[in-house]
């Protein structure tokens, strides 16, 4: 008998794309009514009912209002968005910390609790039911976060342009996520076998190397044709985004630059005498590029601050509403602190631009930009909430 | 820090996988008032496990002789083997009712990180099964997660030449559940190796 060839049996799926672009009307929502934080951060018993439309948290700095802002996303993503450990998150002197947020999903009222453990037993529930694993709660409550350091999107290393595609893609389907977390994987153990060799490129080596570029080209292709696909989306949105907010003509441009051509398995195989010498794998989908232009200078190195920022800030919105068009429900919008660094003139345009969505905007000076009209606001100080009324 | 064998207990039980600290000294704590003769009960299945079990010369199950029971048994079929990463997963498969062949447990499977290439595993002893037991098919059942699929592809590559017909677990849905219970990569890639019904 013969052997099947590899490619039959080895989970070798290629997805189809099943949200076509053109899907149903962001109608759905997700509104979140009341957050309860126990033990987290500098919340030791925190509730705040919130309101649908846009609710402004002011406290000075190291108050904790940004820390009410980490816990929702924490629920969204099990991960905080200021790339904070679990362990920081919980408070101090505490073992656990509980996150527990009341939403309304399409007019129904669900229950979504996390607890962060220090010893690394985070569990999740949905409706007082325990859920076998803590990642089915993704995609439960979306959110798009804007936060200071976005600038550092446009300004800095390819690093956070590829994390920022691939949290959307994260948000927009499971099995990006999954991808994503693949080619952490392969790439971590494929550098293991680089290191180990030592230089060496002995049969051995080879065929374990063999093994893993098979990996990481099969998911690395598909999980890098899905960040293509997000930019040629995504970015005439910004463009007309990037107008708005800068009040002017600029074109902007993106470009997704990968770090290969042809297949990325010739390339690994091309790029494999080098990898081992340098003991890192030089091509594949950690070392491509997002190449953003406006007026066809490069916005990393020839942008002025308040042309980065208001691009960060451009594709901070562009995310919301392909997310939103992506799986027909609007993610929640969360500002941390965002105003402070622009102008009334973009401030104002920001607050036009934002979706009709709930959205929560923390200030450290307490003012809110023109336009905008706040439902509800609070106050926190010693991580300790208020509401304030008139 | 407590007096010196209660610590030493505490110590000893929190290099078991998956205990950490708190259960160590729960545990430890537990053993200590529990009449003596269960705690021997325990100390002495420890010694006679390790004083009896080895590895099957054959296929690295344990075993308490040279040969594992199954293989040793004249009513398995010859010709097959199930590989498979550890010994529990033998006891899973097994558990099945389905496969009558033989087994071969990896001892692991390929993970760099750990140390553990196919140096580590017992592969070459898989190659020089497949000729001396004249094997016409591999069906290679390791988990199915990066480390599992990358050593089932590089066991397939070396397998290949050798004129077997090398074979791999479909991955599916659970038996009995309810499909809209399935996560989506599971149910995902169920549906993309959907088969003919007949
Ligand atoms: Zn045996």
């Amino acid at each position: 008998m013969k052997a099947p060839t590899t490619s039959t049996y080895l989970c070798q799926y290629a997805f189809p794309e099943s949200v076509s672009d053109d899907a149903a009307p962001a109608a759905a929502s997700v509104v979140i009514e009341l957050l309860s934080l126990v033990n987290f951060r500098n919340h030791t018993n925190s509730e705040i009912l919130f309101a649908p439309g846009l609710s402004v948290v002011s406290g000075a700095n190291g108050e904790g209002k940004t820390n009410l802002l980490e816990a929702i996303g924490y629920l969204s993503s099990l991960s905080s968005f200021r790339g904070a450990s679990t362990d920081s998150m919980i408070g101090i002197d505490d073992e656990q910390a509980v996150v527990r947020a009341q939403l309304q999903v399409n007019g129904r009222e669900q229950l979504i609790e996390a607890q962060l453990d220090r010893r690394g037993r985070n569990r999740v529930q949905v409706n007082r039911q325990p859920l076998k694993r803590a990642r089915d709660l993704l995609g439960t409550l979306r959110v798009v976060v804007f936060a200071p350091d976005d600038l550092a999107i446009v300004k800095a290393g390819p690093g956070g342009r590829r994390e920022l595609l691939d949290t959307v893609l994260g948000s927009v389907h499971r099995r990006h996520e999954g991808d994503r977390s693949d080619i952490d994987r392969v790439l971590k153990q494929r550098g293991a076998v680089l290191k180990q060799a030592g230089g060496s490129t002995s049969n051995e080596v080879q065929a374990t190397l063999d093994v893993w570029d098979t990996k990481l080209a099969e998911v690395g292709e598909r999980h890098v044709s899905a960040r293509e696909a997000l930019v040629a989306e995504v970015s005439p949105i910004v463009e007309q985004l990037y107008r708005s907010l800068a009040g002017d003509d600029a074109a902007v441009t993106m470009k997704y630059r990968r770090s290969w051509e042809g297949s990325l398995l010739d390339a690994l195989t091309q790029s494999r005498h080098a990898d081992l010498r340098r003991r890192v794998t030089l091509v594949g989908p950690h070392r491509d590029d997002l190449e953003m232009s406006i007026n066809g200078l490069p916005a990393r190195t020839h942008g002025s601050q308040g042309e980065q920022r208001t691009l960060a800030l451009s594709l901070r919105l562009a995310s919301q509403r392909v997310i939103a068009r992506r799986v027909g429900c609007e993610p929640v919008v969360l500002l941390d602190d965002v105003f402070s660094e622009l102008d009334e003139q973009r401030a104002s345009a920001l607050v036009r631009e934002l979706p009709a969505v709930q959205t929560i905007l923390t200030t450290a000076t307490g003012s809110v930009p023109a336009g905008a009209k706040p439902s509800a606001s609070y106050v926190v100080v010693g991580g300790q909430i208020r509401e304030q009324h008139g | 820090m407590y007096e010196g064998p209660v610590q030493d207990l505490i110590d000893e039980l929190g290099r078991m996988p998956g205990i950490g600290p708190k259960s160590a000294q729960r545990i430890a704590f537990h053993l200590l008032k529990i009449p003596t003769p269960d705690a021997m009960r325990l100390s002495e299945a420890i010694t006679r496990a390790k004083e009896r079990v080895q590895f099957c010369q054959r296929c690295f199950n344990f075993s308490e002789h040279e040969l594992c029971l199954i293989c040793s048994s004249a009513s398995r079929q010859d010709g097959t083997l199930c590989v498979v990463e550890e010994s529990r997963d033998v006891v899973a498969v097994e558990k099945t009712q389905e496969f009558r062949g033989r087994y071969h447990v990896l001892q692991g499977c390929l993970n760099p990180i750990e140390g553990i290439g196919p140096e580590q595993l017992r592969v070459s002893e898989l190659l020089g099964r497949i000729d001396g037991e004249q094997i016409t098919e591999v069906i290679l059942s390791t988990n199915p997660n990066i480390e599992g699929e990358a050593t089932a592809m590089y066991l397939a590559r070396l397998l290949g030449p050798l004129g077997v017909m090398v074979t791999r677990l479909a991955s599916g849905l659970p038996v009995g559940g309810d499909l809209e219970y399935a996560d989506e990569l599971t149910l995902g890639r169920a549906l993309e190796h959907r088969r003919a019904v007949e």
